[in-house]
């Protein structure tokens, strides 16, 4: 049973760490906590929900489909609500992103309406909601085993787009030191464009799965998967991308397990406790830089 | 400065005076009817609309109530307390509305209800089930000003345990419940009746609103091998429940109460939502020749087939008119007249039966099971025999 | 400053207190309006971060949660009055207020926001979990209304609120109480000493400002303030609900401080009219177009991003000069402000 519930733990902190790192990529190129990402989490779920069951379309072309989209649109909430508050004070854009996440829950609302959607039941592949393989009393459905496959080509595709790419550099470079980047003739908009374009599409992927996986989605729920994927890029140090993927899997294991065996009334608190608690206690995080006070 | 300030406030305050005093003709009997008409839980907001204005619409064409028009005026509270609260002084202050039927959901009944028991209005909820409210319709007087025609969850518990153990003769339950008012009070009645008669409780894991994920606590429960899932709460959660259970290879039968009885259970559930078994006060099926003309005309009107909550709301709109009839369009007389209704002699006849109510408003009805087969609600093949 | 004005605010004075006798006042219109003072409070306690120090307090609610239950439980197990209660649940409030910054007090603001946001939410779990203690999503009926009672003085008198007028002006009182307060300390040393750490933490520690100190009083200030509100609420409304301080609540708060202006004192009671006042007439024009009452949020949401990119100190900048009196303080804040313009 442990076994089981490891293996279903792991299921939710990909799908957490897939959301994490487009905080992450963000603050590390702005230093913005952008709380609309849980949104175009959201969207992603429902744009391809739509696109199945309006176009016909099947589903993984929907769910690229998607995925673009939604790249299209954080590029666009930079673009029309951050862009013009680059040089305004922080708490300017910080309170913009919390109006930007209201207004698109409630967009969603009204689109979509306000009770619980199912995922397309048809669309889905026979052989996910069957079993893949079993490992003792462990049982893996294929839906579960697309999830990791995905998941871990979209973190190494990730990684080799930041480390071996010229925008990736570029992005690092910004990270470093926004002014001397741009000195540097790095276009800084562009770059923070793809960040977003990047984190979006993460994000919306995401959605998707989770949509899937517990075939279900509502215009809420980007509020609670948005706090957790928060609270795993804090856990795994803020503008870490590496860090944001340990630290989704650290606390999709940690909840299923808590919920599991501790107590699942307390279970949605657990991400906030470990937030709290890694900003008390190592505030840069598993694998950050250290921080300091920042004026 | 001031001017701009002032202008801004008193533009503000006239468009909300104008909004709260919309002041309205005389000779028309308005009844209110506060109710989710939004968010989540709309859809049984739907339903209870629906069932007042059959009610209604029927009394009007026979030329309404002592010669006067019958209007229903709908309230949305979003079956949020805060919401209902605000929305019970509007009603109470109104004076023009000479009873309530409402409140949907317990929670928002109980927050609106200091409000009605203030000014004195008497409020017949179809749907409320909560155990607390018998105690708090009180008034300083000794008064009770609030009614439901519906059973208590305790009374579903109760039923549930014995209709697992003696009409199905299963042995051992697992409960999955979900953390909050109707969900513990439903469980907790449930549980004391298993133990008196016998069921074992294998396992018993609880679920917050709005959760998606309940693999952790199926995982365990699966562990435990129940013969039934019992799950106190509501559809949209159950659903999902029936799902992962059916993902992990649970397939035992599943057991609920009034909360997940809508169709979208089924809409969300799939097939995982067959083989579930669910009290409800109203059955069309075993319903008397009254009530197969009201399900027809029902079907017609509103092109779906006619729910519990329809039904009790119906009865409780005939119930509130037939008080308005006897002693006229008065608060405190139509309270009056609603608790003297209180033997099974002077019960209100009514299309989901007999009515009558205790000293504290709360009534008896008999209780029916009706379970999910290939994606249709249908009566249960065992009915229980009191 | 003329004599004019002194009459207006001797007019509008009048006009506040004689507004339940008008004949267009009903209780449900003196409810709306007790429940703007509520929300007034709530702006005026909230301001002091955002506003005064430069902190995004994200999970504000949480205090006027504690309050709430703090003034339940403590009148409907322990038969407490009213105004016993209200100190206790204002240090208890002020107690977690510090107990919540202290983890962020050495990082910069992000963090603190992000540790406002978990706050709440442990808050709420915290409320709808620990069923013997608050009833859980229950809810808690029956709390007793206010009364004032004089039998400690040996006088048999005691008065019970039971409609909603002695509501109104006891919230008005309320209203005025931390009004006053609030200006008072803006023109304060400690305002002052919270200005510059807000304006330049640097230079404001080279001073000889202890930041950690004058943070912590700030933390513990506002959510005092929190407190109070809730204590009021619970007392009034006599029902509470774990739902009722989500992060919903938060975020209204925030938006009307925002809409006022942060910072602005009067701006944040001018917010709470006005959002408040909005949210009623939208809960009739809403349903008219078939969109859910939540959808208000929509337009508040956008109010917001519009109102930090075009007009970022609020829709009504000027009135916050009106209840200034130190004009070296005003001085400075022009010149900071034009600064930041140019």
């Amino acid at each position: 049973m442990f076994e089981q519930q490891l293996f279903n733990g792991l299921t939710l902190g990909l799908i957490y760490a897939l959301i994490a790192v487009g905080y992450t990529m963000v603050y590390g190129v702005i230093e913005l906590i952008n709380f609309a990402h849980g949104e175009v989490y959201m969207f992603g779920a429902f744009l391809c929900v739509t696109i199945i069951n309006s176009l016909g379309v099947p589903l993984f072309p929907a769910m690229v489909l998607a995925m673009g989209l939604c790249a299209l649109m954080g590029v666009s909430i930079d673009h029309i609500a951050y862009k013009p508050l680059r040089k305004a004070p922080r708490l300017a854009a910080l309170i913009t992103a919390i109006g930007v996440s209201i207004f698109l829950q409630n967009i969603a609302m009204i689109i979509w309406g306000s009770r619980p959607v199912p995922f397309t039941r048809s669309a889905v592949p026979a052989a996910f909601s069957e079993q893949a393989f079993a490992l003792g009393s462990v049982s893996v459905s294929g839906l579960q085993l697309f999830i990791y496959l995905f998941t871990t080509a979209m973190m190494i595709g990730l990684t080799l787009i930041i480390n071996k790419t010229k925008v990736g550099t570029a992005m690092r470079a910004l990270a470093q030191n926004a002014t001397a980047a741009a000195l540097m003739g790095i276009n800084v908009n562009r770059v923070i464009a793809f960040t977003f374009a990047l984190g979006s599409s993460l994000g919306a992927a995401a959605g998707i799965l989770v949509a899937m996986y517990y075939n279900t989605m509502s215009a809420t729920m980007g509020y609670n998967a948005g706090v957790k994927a928060f609270a795993a890029a804090v856990l795994g140090g803020i503008g870490s991308v590496p860090g944001a993927m340990l630290g989704g899997v650290v606390l999709g294991v940690a909840e299923t397990l808590g919920a599991g065996y501790v107590s699942s009334q307390y279970r949605d608190g657990l991400g906030y406790a470990v937030m709290i608690a890694v900003i008390l206690l190592r505030p840069s995080g598993l694998l950050g830089k250290s921080v300091g006070q920042k004026a | 400065m001031n001017f701009k300030r002032g202008l801004v406030m008193a533009l503000a305050m006239a468009a909300f005076l104008a909004v709260g005093n919309l002041a309205m003709a005389a000779d028309v009997i308005k009844i209110a009817v506060p109710s989710p008409f939004t968010g989540s839980a709309a859809g049984y907001g739907d339903n209870v609309k629906a069932g007042v204005s059959m009610k209604v619409d029927e009394i009007n064409a026979k030329g309404g109530v002592n010669g006067m028009k019958v209007e229903a005026v709908y309230f949305d509270e979003q079956c949020d307390p805060k919401e209902a609260a605000t929305v019970g002084t509007k009603i109470a202050g109104d004076k023009d509305l000479v009873a309530i039927v409402g409140h949907l959901c317990s929670g928002a009944h109980l927050a609106a209800l200091p409000n009605y028991v203030r000014t004195g209005v008497a409020a017949l909820s179809p749907t409320a089930t909560n155990v607390t409210i018998s105690d708090k319709g009180k008034d300083s007087k000794g008064l009770y000003w609030s009614f439901r025609n519906v059973y208590l969850d305790d009374f579903q518990g109760v039923f549930l345990a014995d209709y697992m153990s003696k009409v199905l003769g299963l042995k051992k339950v697992a409960v999955f419940y979900e953390n909050n008012d109707y969900g513990i009070g439903l469980k907790d009645a449930f549980l004391k009746q298993a133990k008196a008669i016998g069921l074992t409780i294998v396992g018993e894991e609880a679920y917050m609103k709005g959760a998606t994920d309940f693999t952790p606590q199926l995982t365990k429960l699966k562990g435990a091998a129940p013969d039934a899932l019992f799950i106190s709460g509501y559809y949209s959660e159950a659903a999902l429940i029936s799902d992962q259970a059916k993902k992990l290879g649970m397939n035992v039968p599943k057991f609920g109460a009034d909360g997940m009885d809508n169709a979208d259970y089924i809409k969300l559930g799939g097939p995982a939502a067959d083989n579930t078994y669910l009290t409800t006060p109203f059955l069309a099926e075993t319903a008397g020749p009254d009530a197969k003309a009201f399900i027809d005309a029902y079907k017609a009107k509103f092109k779906r087939d006619v729910d519990w909550m329809s039904a009790n709301a119906y009865d409780a709109a005939g119930m509130i008119l037939e008080a308005v009839s006897k002693v006229g369009a008065d608060r405190a007389k139509i309270r009056e007249y609603l608790a003297s209704i209180n033997t099974k002699e002077k019960a209100y006849k009514g299309i989901t039966g007999l009515t009558y109510f205790n000293e504290k408003g709360d009534c008896v009805k008999p209780a029916y099971v009706k379970m999910v087969k290939n994606g249709q609600f249908v009566p249960a093949e065992k009915q229980m025999t009191n | 400053m003329t004599g004019q004005s002194t009459a207006l605010k001797l007019l509008g004075l009048c006009a506040l207190l004689a507004f339940p006798l008008m004949p267009f006042s009903s209780e449900y219109v003196l409810h709306v309006a007790v429940l703007i003072m509520v929300y007034a409070v709530l702006a005026m306690g909230l301001n002091v971060l955002p506003g005064f120090c430069d902190l995004l307090d994200l999970g504000y609610v949480g205090f006027y949660g504690i309050g709430a239950y703090t003034a339940g439980i403590l009148s409907l197990n322990y038969d407490m009055s009213f105004w016993v209660v209200v100190p206790l649940a204002a240090a208890l409030g002020a107690l977690c207020g510090v107990l919540r910054g202290a983890p962020t007090l050495r990082l910069s603001g992000d963090y603190f926001a992000i540790v406002t946001f978990g706050f709440t939410e442990l808050v709420v779990l915290f409320l709808t979990n620990e069923i013997w203690l608050t009833r859980g999503p229950l809810g808690m009926p029956g709390i007793p209304p206010i009364d004032i009672n004089l039998s400690w003085l040996g006088i048999d008198w005691r008065y019970d609120f039971m409609s909603e007028t002695p509501y109104y002006y006891l919230g008005l009182l309320m209203v005025a109480f931390v009004y006053v307060v609030m200006c008072r300390i803006e023109d304060s040393r400690l305002g002052r000493a919270w200005l510059s750490i807000k304006e330049d933490p640097l230079a404001a520690a080279s001073c000889g400002i202890n930041l950690m100190a004058y943070k912590s009083v700030a933390f513990a200030f506002s959510a005092a303030v929190g407190a109070l509100a809730g204590c009021f609420m619970a007392r009034w409304s006599m029902f509470l609900a774990p739902d009722v301080f989500k992060f919903w609540e938060s975020f209204l708060v925030l938006c009307m401080i925002v809409l006022g202006g942060l910072g602005n004192i009067n701006g944040a009671i001018v917010g709470s009219v006005v959002l408040i006042a909005l949210g009623e007439v939208l809960r009739v024009v809403l349903p008219h177009f078939g969109l859910p009452t939540e959808t208000r949020f929509l337009a508040y949401g956008l109010l917001m991003i519009l109102i930090m990119r075009f007009k970022p100190g609020g829709i009504f900048p000027a009135i916050a000069a009106t209840s200034k009196k130190s004009r070296l303080i005003m001085d400075l804040k022009a010149r900071l402000q034009a600064e930041r313009a140019g």
